[in-house]
């Protein structure tokens, strides 16, 4: 053994925030950007140089956003979207995804598999024909259609990902559960899940950004202002030829905010609730 | 990994309203009706809301069709086209560098950043949701932003690299043949670790510390406990995480479309951007461009079923 | 109840499984109820947003007139890039707009699928308005005699000029492309000035400025029958050699170039990164708003002369009304109050010549006599769309939309190809497409 463990741990750790600061660094400066960007005058936005730092950092886009566009409508419907799409696929993912990584039963794996298949078509394409299958069902147009049509997408990407979570969950534990005479789901809820917060917020998290940042059903199912998002709202800005970078990155910068609010939320009670409920060895 | 234990349990010394059969086959059956019962609301969702446009689009490839008017019939002509057709072909290989190395690099870089953000340090919180950051912005933004970024005369790159000196002539990051696909990878792999990283992270967090306590007082050093505990641990996280973002990632078409619409001269034209291409621009051929998404599909379910065989075996086997 | 588990279950589960199979059935059974707006409007995003709210107003004084209430108007402004594949799918799902603008061919290829209101009485009626309308707008909307779309607008694509820095060097505006490129080398400071914006990203503006430089030189794409594909030619070697040289030998057009998209030269002209360019007044007029400065010392001049002459590219945008619309007269009225001469001109104005109006007489108006517009009568006249001699029809705006050109200048200046290499593979593609459309 060439090292103690204990200073090998120290020189993990000193590489590690060498690489955390390495890709705090590389994940924040196109970010600033943004924000920089958001805060430049047109002029300078369109100055020869990048200025680095916005000479005389202004509000004004921000205001333009406002202005232009009925903001704090399209945040609530995103909201109202987000939060719809990712509660309802979360509880179908959890329960599809208990059954396929613990239970049996003949199709299992056909299934499961089935489920990925339905990425195979892409949406860039798969948006043609299921709008024509929305109109159809008259859920254009709506908060609640495009719900729906999230659900589409989130449910297999959810369902496997939590798959390989609970997977991971012993089984021991569950079995000593039901021997005390708890049933399936009692399993599920009182030993599974709670062993799998951590996965279940990344879980949340993807539901909820996919739903707030998505952009083509959005655009394409929605036609009054009423059941518009902030991403459609973006598309304001975007002429033929000439893009109004200023309120495109106000617009983007405000947007980000929230998700990334909400995971640090949380991230704290998720990690309280580990070390207060602890797991049992 | 944990081993799972067999199914030989005791009777359970409460029992149910009258239920027939031993208890083993009491539990089987128990268990296939609860499986299909939990599987039920997915299966609605996918059967009823993507089922019929996927068919849809399975008989478009066999059809020349265009918006707002019944296909016609063709067979397999529109496939004839796609493999006689170089730009195609190209396509398929360009696709297949852009996805092997962006989710390599995003798995690489994900796995790093979740072992160190599982270290103890402090404000490691606010570090886990600054990183977050890229998966929180729309990848059309992005693809902008980077757009910018990456500009000739007024890109933040070219602008700090001249400044600092280090360059005399500005980088063509988008029009340079041999630049441009990596420019959009760096993007792709910008907007898509948070994932690889979070994902990691949580498998991660849900390993009792007690293992490598238990490894360590045993002597193991820190390498041997990473491979002997935590990766097989994550080895059903690896495989979930590669295989979505594997087909995500190829079937994107944000950050081609907007950096380089598939330029220059082809280099960085990936499938979807050649489908989304036939299927909206000139004749708006949607049969075509249905056949070239589609084109992959038989690959991509070999690959999907030999990638998930050892994670959805038979307990027991 | 007497029922066990197992068949609570059981029950549960056959219901389920009858509910799903047969969903599609039921759920599609309901009547597709008629919609309830009686005029649904796409309006794509002009370049300034007081256009886009001038146009709104006047649609709704329109359907004031009209008997037609605000509520019963579906109204959307949408962005550029995004208007096509909305529309695509609106037209597979059987429900387009009534209304929509679009340029670049689009009136003949929906037309050729069917999906167009014939719009010939608004059109003859147009002709009789304000000294007629220019021919150069009739080849996108006619067909056989009858019009499918009506003319919105024409632009130009003048020499957008930095008139600032010629004076300052005291050098005249270039009349030939050999001038221009002695111009540029005199004037340009690389890397902070280039000379010429030329776009050769795989975008439209690729096609439009090469194409242009093209007539200059003596090519063209098609012959007036619409079916002889003409692009291989001596003209056209000459002019891709020449922009070839301008890239490589002369090096006044920037590196960056080849990946820009539709905005690339906007923005580089307005950062005063380069001195020319071809394109629309889409940069003149944003700078009216945005700067003062640069929008003084900008001059939009003729196109400089090849061997051939002197042509100015020209593109139109039209008014597409789909037929598969319950109130068709409703559209047809809102498109002629549209382009009703005096609400026209409101617009044009406003968006201070964003778009020419498509009305021979419209430019006897003060607007159009300022100094900075004293070349526009002479390009309306001289200027031809891409396919010129060819009509634009869905094989033109198929060539168009899949790049043919912009792809055949990434041959020769990214592979190093031979010019006229590139240019046979170009004719090639481009003969393929007509041989698919014949008899469209």
């Amino acid at each position: 053994m060439a090292l103690r463990v204990t200073t090998q741990r120290r020189v993990f750790k000193g590489v590690g925030n060498g690489a955390l600061i390495l890709m705090l660094l590389w994940t924040l400066i196109p970010f600033y950007w943004m924000i920089a960007t958001s805060l430049k005058h047109d002029k300078e936005i369109y100055g020869y140089e990048a200025t680095l730092i916005p000479e005389r950092p202004t509000l004004a886009n921000y205001a333009t956003v406002f202005r232009e566009t009925p903001y704090l409508l399209f945040l609530r419907n995103s909201l109202a979207i987000a939060v719809g799409s990712t509660i309802l696929s979360m509880v179908i993912a959890c329960l599809a995804a208990y059954a396929i990584a613990r239970l049996s039963f003949p199709g299992r794996a056909l299934l499961a598999r089935g489920l990925v298949f339905t990425y195979l078509v892409p949406t860039s394409l798969l948006f043609i024909p299921m709008f024509a299958m929305m109109s159809a069902l008259r859920l254009t147009d709506s908060l609640h259609g495009l719900i729906i049509a999230y659900l589409g997408f989130d449910v297999p990407f959810c369902t496997w990902l939590l798959m390989g979570y609970f997977k991971s969950v012993p089984f021991d534990l569950e079995e000593a559960a039901r021997v005390d005479g708890c049933n399936r789901v009692g399993a599920l809820v009182r030993i599974v899940l709670p062993m799998s917060l951590p996965a279940l917020v990344v879980v949340t998290f993807f539901s909820f950004t996919h739903a707030w940042n998505e952009f083509l059903y959005a655009h394409v199912f929605t036609s009054t202002t009423n059941a518009r998002t902030v991403t459609t709202g973006l598309v304001n800005f975007m002429s033929q030829d000439v893009f109004f970078w200023g309120p495109l990155m106000a617009s983007t910068v405000m947007s980000a905010l929230p998700p990334v609010l909400m995971f640090l939320v949380f991230q704290r009670w998720v990690v309280k609730g580990l070390t207060l409920g602890g797991v049992k060895g | 990994m944990a081993t799972t234990t067999t199914v030989s349990l005791p009777l359970p010394t409460t029992s149910r309203r009258g239920m027939r059969g031993g208890p083993i086959l009491r539990r089987v059956t128990q268990d296939r009706i609860l499986g299909y019962l939990f599987l039920f609301p997915a299966l609605l969702v996918i059967v009823g809301l993507v089922a019929y446009p996927f068919a849809s689009a399975i008989v478009m490839t066999f059809q020349a069709k265009t918006a707002g008017a019944p296909g016609r019939f063709i067979g397999l002509d529109n496939y004839r086209e796609l493999f006689g057709s170089e730009q195609f072909l190209r396509a398929v290989i360009n696709t297949v560098a852009y996805t092997g190395i962006g989710v390599g690099l995003k798995f690489v870089f994900g796995l790093s950043m979740a072992l160190v953000l599982n270290q103890e340090r402090f404000c490691n919180n606010l570090f886990r949701s600054i990183l977050l950051i890229p998966w929180a912005i729309p990848t059309v933004m992005s693809a902008l932003n980077w757009r910018w970024i990456f500009d000739d005369a007024s890109g933040l790159i070219n602008n700090v690299l001249v400044r600092l000196n280090l360059i005399d002539e500005t980088i063509s990051w988008l029009s340079d043949p041999h630049l441009a696909m990596l420019s959009v990878i760096i993007v792709v792999v910008w907007q898509g670790t948070p994932f690889f990283t979070m994902s990691f992270l949580a498998g991660l967090q849900a390993i009792p510390k007690e293992l490598y306590e238990a490894a360590e007082i045993d002597g193991a050093s820190v390498l041997q406990q990473f491979s002997y505990i935590t990766l097989p641990r994550l080895q059903p996280i690896f495989i979930t995480a590669v295989m979505l973002s594997a087909i995500l990632t190829s079937a994107g078409i944000q950050f081609v479309l907007i950096l380089t619409n598939g330029g220059p001269s082809d280099r960085t034209m990936i499938f979807p951007v050649l489908a989304y291409h036939l299927a909206l621009g000139g004749a708006q051929r949607l049969g075509m461009g249905a056949a070239v998404s589609l084109i992959f599909f038989p690959l991509l379910v070999v690959f999907i079923v030999f990638l998930t065989r050892r994670m959805l075996r038979e307990k027991g086997e | 109840m007497p029922t066990t588990r197992r068949e609570i279950l059981k029950t549960v589960g056959k219901t389920a499984a009858v509910v799903t199979t047969t969903a599609p059935w039921w759920l599609s059974r309901r009547a597709h109820a008629a919609r309830q707006a009686k005029l649904v409007v796409w309006n794509p995003a002009a370049l300034a947003p007081q256009v886009d709210k001038i146009m709104q107003e006047q649609c709704y004084a329109y359907a004031k007139q009209a008997g037609i209430k605000e509520s019963e108007i579906d109204y959307q402004i949408i962005g550029g890039p995004q208007l096509v594949p909305k529309l695509v799918a609106a037209l597979e799902a059987g429900n387009p707009p009534d209304i929509t603008r679009l340029g670049g061919g689009y009136v003949q290829l929906y037309r050729s699928q069917g999906h167009l209101l014939e719009v010939t009485d608004l059109v003859n009626k147009m002709q009789k308005q304000q000294g007629g309308l220019f021919p150069v707008s009739l080849p996108s909307v006619m067909h056989e005699g009858k019009a499918w779309g009506v003319p919105q607008s024409i632009s130009p694509w003048p020499l957008v000029t930095r008139l600032d820095l010629l004076e300052a060097a005291k050098v005249d505006p270039p009349k030939t492309w050999d001038e221009l490129i002695e111009v540029c080398k005199k004037l340009q400071k690389p890397p902070r000035v280039t000379g010429f914006g030329l776009c050769l990203g795989l975008q439209n503006d690729t096609d439009n400025n090469v194409m242009n430089m093209i007539w200059c030189y003596g090519g063209k794409l098609v012959e007036a029958d619409n079916k002889t594909v003409a692009l291989h030619s001596k003209g056209t070697i000459a002019a891709v050699q020449l922009i070839a040289d301008m890239f490589n030998k002369h090096k006044i057009i920037p590196k960056g170039a080849i990946a820009w998209d539709n905005t690339g030269n906007n923005k580089a002209y307005q950062s005063r990164q380069v001195i020319f360019v071809l394109n629309p007044t889409s940069i003149y007029a944003h700078l009216a708003d945005s700067d003062k400065e640069l929008y003084n010392v900008t001059g939009l001049l003729p196109v400089p002369a090849g061997p051939a002459g002197a042509v100015e590219e020209l593109t139109t945008a039209e008014w597409l009304l789909f037929k598969k619309n319950p109130y068709p007269e409703v559209a047809k009225g809102l498109a002629e109050y549209w382009m009703a001469p005096e609400n026209l001109r409101v617009m044009i104005e406003e968006g201070d010549g964003r778009w020419g109006p498509p009305f021979k007489n419209m430019y006897d108006s003060k607007f159009w006599k300022r100094p900075v517009f004293q070349h526009w009568r002479g390009m309306l006249e001289r200027g031809r769309q891409f396919p010129a001699p060819g009509a634009m029809n869905p094989a033109a705006g198929e060539v168009l939309a899949t790049y043919t050109i912009g792809r055949m200048m990434h041959r020769v200046l990214v592979e190093s190809w031979n010019v006229e290499k590139a240019v046979v593979e170009a004719h090639k593609k481009v003969a393929e497409i007509y041989a698919r459309y014949q008899g469209a």
